[in-house]
């Protein structure tokens, strides 16, 4: 469905992408993998055109588009087919969550407010928030905020939703509630890119890993195989590191018990 | 009753007169074309258009580094000189706008500037266009920002329409200079004005706490990111 090749992208001097190559098939849960400072959050800026990529090419749907040449037009006919969850929610401070949702629907799209409430509706129960329509982001948890922005993300209908490092700015006991709805998302056939620090959810919800350092795709492959049986010597560090990690926190929990 | 009181009730009438005829219509008409420039060039500034960005700039630095009765005596008795020729009440509104409308960039620009790029990046993940984005997020809260900081211009503009009875227009102080002239009240007649204008800014102080309790009882506060 989507295959970006050659994905080159500098800040000045500073090159963070050298060149990536990822694909994504329909219904693909991909989780991108890599220490801070990789570059995983600007790949999903990229292909979404919040960043313009300094060389490479997207094939979406049949038709190739040259990533560092983009023209207005093309960038907002694939982004009514996209997605994006932020870090940070960037919920619209001065409307209520309905209408956080159903905006995209209504301004972008043209479509009736009835027609585009029930929609909105229908998406805030999904993430077990219709009893907050009528409520303003300020007065929502970051967990309630974050569940609201995938909820305006749903809405859309889109063919996939890239999500970037969604439950990195939320408190522990908060982060679980939105990897649920992340977890039924995947399970009902969403396609999802993800980049994520939360081993757990890459390991038991995606299909395909893709690990990046420095700006180099070091490893792409089947989840499975990633955390298994890693091929590079880097990924086979990392997958020992994390699942250290694991060990030392399941140890320190059986203590506490 | 003494002669000092009658001398200030008989002013009051005239000068209020002056005030509601002149005063308030010339900061009420000024302070609306301030705000359209205002808005457009400090939109101009956040959107980063080239060469439009730099006049805008230039517009501000002019203006905020000139003084307002200078600017007065150009337009409405210097431009006669190279054959343009404007009536007192157009220089005034003139001149108002423009001056205002340059500090009121600033605070604009500043608004605009503080509401969190993220939320522009949602909206254009949505699909929403770039003037969508600005009439539905960015302005409605920008506006509260800058809300206060309007106000205070407002208020300074209303005081600064005095300088126009240096242009000939008649206006509360011009008014009392010319029963003044009649009563030898120095005192008492320019405290009377005094007074009036003190009026005239409590009353748009008020008007402005009620709009500003109206503001932030919708949508709370904007994020703290």
């Amino acid at each position: 469905m989507i295959e970006v090749k050659g994905l080159r992208k500098s800040f000045g001097d500073n090159e963070v992408l050298k060149g990536v190559d990822l694909t994504i098939e329909k219904g693909d849960v991909v989780v991108i993998l890599g220490p801070s400072g990789s570059g995983k959050t600007t790949i999903l800026r990229c292909i979404n055109f919040l960043e313009k990529a300094s060389e490479g090419t997207m094939v979406f749907d049949g038709e190739t588009f040259d990533l560092s040449s983009m023209n207005r037009k093309d960038i907002h006919r694939l982004r009514m087919k996209t997605a994006f969850v932020f870090q940070n929610y960037n919920l619209f401070a001065n409307m209520t969550v309905l209408r956080n949702v159903e905006i995209g629907l209504t301004a972008a799209r043209g479509m009736g407010k009835a027609e585009a409430e029930e929609i909105a509706l229908r998406m805030l129960e999904k993430v077990g928030l219709s009893d907050k329509r009528d409520a303003y982001p300020s007065q929502l948890s970051g967990g309630q905020q974050q569940r609201v922005a995938i909820a305006r993300a749903l809405a859309s209908s889109p063919e996939v939703i890239y999500f970037d490092e969604p439950t990195s700015a939320l408190d522990p006991e908060l982060i679980g509630e939105v990897l649920a709805v992340m977890r039924d998302l995947a399970d009902e056939g969403m396609t999802m890119v993800v980049v994520t620090h939360e081993m757990n959810f890459a390991r038991n919800i995606s299909n395909k890993v893709l690990f990046l350092e420095d700006g180099n795709v070091i490893e792409s492959a089947p989840t499975k195989q990633f955390f298994e049986a890693p091929s590079s010597e880097r990924a086979k560090a990392f997958v020992r590191m994390i699942t250290a990690d694991r060990t030392v926190r399941e140890d320190n929990k059986q203590k506490e018990i | 009753m003494s002669r000092f009181w009658m001398i200030l009730i008989e002013a009051f009438p005239q000068i209020l007169l002056q005030g509601i005829k002149v005063t308030l219509p010339l900061t009420a008409v000024s302070f609306f074309f301030a705000l359209i420039i205002s808005v457009i060039v400090a939109m101009i500034q956040y959107a980063d258009i080239p060469v439009l960005k730099q006049i805008c700039r230039f517009y501000i630095w002019l203006i905020r580094g000139t003084p307002l009765l200078v600017q007065l005596y150009v337009i409405f008795y210097g431009l006669p000189s190279v054959g343009i020729y404007l009536d007192a009440w157009p220089a005034a509104i003139f001149v108002l706008s423009f001056n205002e409308g340059a500090y009121m960039a600033e605070t604009v620009r500043g608004a605009l500037e503080s509401i969190p790029v993220g939320q522009v990046e949602a909206g254009q993940c949505v699909g929403l266009s770039y003037l969508q984005i600005m009439w539905h997020i960015v302005l409605p809260q920008a506006f509260k920002v800058a809300f206060p900081s309007l106000s205070n211009s407002l208020i300074g503009l209303l005081k600064e329409t005095s300088l126009a009875t240096t242009i000939t227009i008649t206006e509360m102080i011009r008014q009392a200079q010319i029963i003044n002239s009649k009563h030898y009240e120095t005192l008492g007649l320019y405290c009377e004005v005094a007074i009036i204008y003190l009026a005239f800014c409590t009353i748009l102080t008020w008007i402005q706490r009620a709009a500003e309790k109206r503001l932030n009882r919708v949508g709370g506060r904007t994020e703290n990111d």
